[in-house]
């Protein structure tokens, strides 16, 4: 292994990670500056059964209407976020637990769902462009990151038999683009993980207070039945 | 914009088929617009008396009259007014009285 | 006339480009009424910056609710799905929530974001620069979204647009840069305490005749409807359209009170539930309106605040306007719905559903479903009182809006486009092969008579309060 690599995968992912988790704690910092309002009025229902449900939203694809009707799209979701967490998983096992992609099926299983993931990427930049809705909407950052996204799925995929000796050039880009994902991540939409358990929070603990969803036994009938 | 058209006279009317400009308000436009917007042929004198009270009312006092003052002087009844006017004294008969699209939640 | 109605496709730039109405503002300039001097109800003044009036609002108003679903939009555009408008316009991207979402999203973004206020080209950032951009921003957070958050239950990041539609209006109304309609109706709250401007002779008067016509119809001079009694059981309220134009709903509640031998009163003052604060998004009117209702109860030692049939006075009276107001909730509020639920079951009132038996269909108001949580209370009192109740699809959290939500009513400018798009609702009232469609929302009311007449509908809007009067065995 060259010192390139090494260095790659050991100190600059680290000071990478750093940075990522140092900007990370900054920006929640900066969402609590601004004020929160309280709820005044009586409660009809259960706000933290709502909440526990809204943050669950991910999970269940039958709570949306929006995705019943196109479950295609859920699948996609699916795919292109295992992609992520398959590919940034494999820059720890990379340099931490190597010994696991010595097993032709573990190999086999990453490279599949990062594949995969490649594949609905290649599908979402074509709806991006395609979709004249989503083309109005669309900003650069939105190009980027997903033009970013497969190519890093691309390249996980030759990197993740970890074959060092045979070639260094696949490890050394995995891991290059690991280091600027990320720094850029925070200041993209990529970050957006960041964010969903706040909106969800606020979304279920309003519609959890008012009995949206979540609504208390007792209220569905008046006080005194 | 949307027009009435009164013997080659075009009106102006809002989006929602009241009068733009009040003032243009004759009988005929009256005739026009209860047949066009409340589907009236024939304009009885029951109608007049409750357009003409409306009008007389919104020219004194640059407002709708309540229900209330409606029905006192007409002598009808409130189920009677809607029976005259479907859409009701707002949509309905101020409508057709020539005033301007009444404020709020109407 | 619909056919020729239903074919017309309304271009979009017609709709953004809407002149700034002004006759109002001037007439209330000129006449120096006391909303205006005492700063509670904004004037346009194209001499003040306003566009640096906007950012410093933009600032001053955030809060983390609000800041969360600026940053968590991910552009996926899934939202499109759920919109009546981009269902009814699919042709037309102006149309999709996150497009309308962004107008102010990018404005955020600029001033108070990271990375759009170093690179805003990146993130698609930007700034009105005159007022006439701020005029269009008018346009779409006023007449291009009814508000109904339907966008919100179907984003998967769980982005409140809806939301940000409010606040947006909310800096605008403050610039007095809103439509003539929302001013006007405004002013009215502002300067009487109701939507309608009645004044309280006419109020008293017309439950007078209220009260003579019910004694007259039932041939009972004991009926009564009391007017500031105080320790009753509920403080009954109202919308101020029942008063000025159709007040056969409080007939209707007066007889059914009376069956059910019920110890209620109607405030003098603090009246009206309804509350434009919410669609204006104006919080300090939507404070001083929704705490008149709070502080008659008080006075009165009411026991709870009944809302009558009302969408957004629903939604504001019994939840927004505590927070608004940052009044602590002390006395119970419910809608009339629950009252009727009560009275059925203890069996206070008696009810024949054969005497309703034309079909029936609900439509739920989505102040009061998706933003209210009354679900399945208006389908247990219309299963009392209807012998053949059909539900509609979707329904109740997924119900589409009347198109005449988010006070669209009272803006007459954006009622082509209100109509074009209300053709998802129409749809969806034909599929019942219902004759009646009942709702409990006053707003909801006209939304579906003009649609209704629009799209030619062989169907009749009622309430509840109706069919169960009409239903009362005596």
């Amino acid at each position: 292994m060259s010192d390139i690599l090494y260095f790659l995968e050991n100190k600059v992912q680290i000071v990478a990670l750093s940075f990522l988790l140092f900007v990370y704690i900054l920006r929640i910092f900066w969402l609590f500056r601004f004020k929160s309002r309280k709820e005044q009025s009586y409660s009809e229902g259960n706000a933290t059964a709502c909440i526990a449900h809204s943050m669950l939203n991910v999970a269940m694809p039958w709570a949306m209407e929006s995705i019943r009707k196109k479950p295609f799209f859920y699948i996609q979701f699916i795919l292109f976020h295992m992609g992520v967490i398959f590919a940034i998983a494999a820059t720890f096992i990379i340099p931490y637990g190597p010994q696991l992609f010595n097993i032709q099926a573990v190999v086999w299983i990453f490279q599949f769902i990062v594949g995969m993931a490649f594949i609905v990427g290649m599908f979402r930049l074509y709806r991006r462009f395609a979709n004249p809705s989503i083309r109005l909407i669309s900003s650069r950052d939105d190009y980027f990151s997903l033009i970013l996204m497969i190519f890093y799925f691309g390249v996980a995929f030759l990197a993740i038999p970890n074959n060092y000796h045979r070639s260094e050039w696949p490890l050394i880009l995995f891991f290059a683009l690991t280091a600027f994902f990320l720094i850029y991540v925070p200041f993209s939409k990529i970050g957006h993980y960041l964010y969903y358990p706040f909106t969800r929070f606020f979304l279920g603990r309003t519609m959890g207070h008012r009995g949206v969803y979540a609504k208390r036994k007792k209220c569905r009938y008046p006080e005194g039945l | 914009m949307p027009e009435l058209e009164i013997k080659g006279k075009k009106i102006d009317l809002n989006e929602d088929g009241f009068l733009q400009n009040p003032e243009e308000w004759d009988d005929e436009v009256a005739k026009a617009l209860a047949k066009a917007e409340e589907g009236i042929e024939n304009m009885s004198e029951d109608h007049w008396a409750v357009v003409n009270y409306i009008r007389e009312y919104y020219l004194d006092k640059n407002l709708a009259p309540m229900v209330r003052k409606v029905c006192k002087n007409s002598g009808f009844t409130l189920k009677y007014i809607f029976e005259l006017f479907p859409s009701g004294p707002a949509k309905g008969a101020c409508k057709v009285a020539g005033l301007p699209k009444p404020d709020g939640c109407v | 006339m619909s056919d020729k109605n239903i074919s017309k496709k309304i271009k979009i730039e017609d709709v953004t480009s809407l002149p700034l109405e002004l006759e109002s503002q001037q007439k209330a300039s000129k006449e120096k009424i006391g909303s205006v001097t005492e700063g509670k109800l904004t004037l346009y003044d194209r001499q003040k910056r306003n566009v640096e009036r906007f950012h410093e609002l933009l600032r001053k108003k955030m809060t983390r609710q609000l800041a969360s679903s600026m940053v968590a939009c991910v552009h996926c555009g899934m939202c499109a799905e759920s919109c009546h408008y981009c269902l009814s316009r699919p042709d037309d991207p102006q149309m999709t929530p996150v497009y309308k979402a962004d107008q102010i999203r990018r404005i955020f973004k600029k001033h108070i974001d990271w990375t759009g206020r170093v690179f805003p080209k990146w993130v698609k950032a930007g700034s009105p620069v005159t007022d006439e951009d701020l005029n269009h921003l008018k346009n779409i957070v006023f007449g291009t979204c009814s508000a109904c958050r339907r966008c919100t239950f179907n984003c998967p990041m769980g982005v409140d647009t809806a939301l940000l539609i409010r606040f947006a209006r909310g800096i605008l109304t403050d610039l007095g840069i809103v439509p003539e309609g929302v001013f006007n109706v405004s002013r009215d709250q502002w300067e009487t305490g109701n939507q309608m401007a009645v004044t309280e002779e006419d109020y008293l008067e017309t439950l007078d005749w209220m009260k003579e016509e019910l004694q007259e119809e039932l041939d009972n001079p004991d009926i009564d409807i009391p007017i500031d009694t105080e320790d009753c059981d509920f403080m009954y309220t109202i919308n101020p359209r029942e008063i000025k134009f159709d007040p056969r709903s409080i007939s209707h509640a007066a007889k059914i009170f009376h069956f059910a031998d019920e110890k209620w009163t109607m405030p003098k003052w603090g009246w009206d539930q309804t509350n434009f604060g919410l669609f204006s998004g104006d919080d300090k009117l939507g404070a001083y309106v929704a705490k008149n209702v709070y502080e008659a109860a008080e006075r009165l030692r009411a026991k709870r605040i009944v809302i009558s049939e009302c969408g957004h006075g629903y939604r504001s009276t019994r939840w927004e306007g505590y927070n608004w107001a940052e009044y602590d909730q002390n006395i119970p509020a419910e809608s009339v719905i629950l009252t009727l639920m009560r009275y059925i079951q203890n069996g206070r009132i008696k009810v024949n559903p054969a005497k309703n038996s034309e079909p029936v269909t609900f439509h739920d108001s989505c102040n009061i479903a998706r933003s209210g949580g009354l679900l399945e209370e208006p389908r247990w009192v219309l299963n009392k009182v209807c012998s053949d109740y059909r539900e509609m699809s979707p329904n109740r959290r997924e119900n589409f809006c009347c198109a005449g939500g988010g006070g669209l009513l009272s803006m007459a400018e954006y009622k082509p486009l209100r109509m074009e798009v209300a053709k998802i609702k129409a749809d969806q009232l034909k599929a019942t092969g219902a004759k009646l469609v009942c709702t409990i929302c006053h707003n909801c009311v006209d939304g579906l008579t003009d649609l209704i007449k629009h799209y030619d509908l062989d169907m009749k809007v009622v309430q509840v309060l109706e069919l169960v009067s009409h239903a009362l065995v005596v």
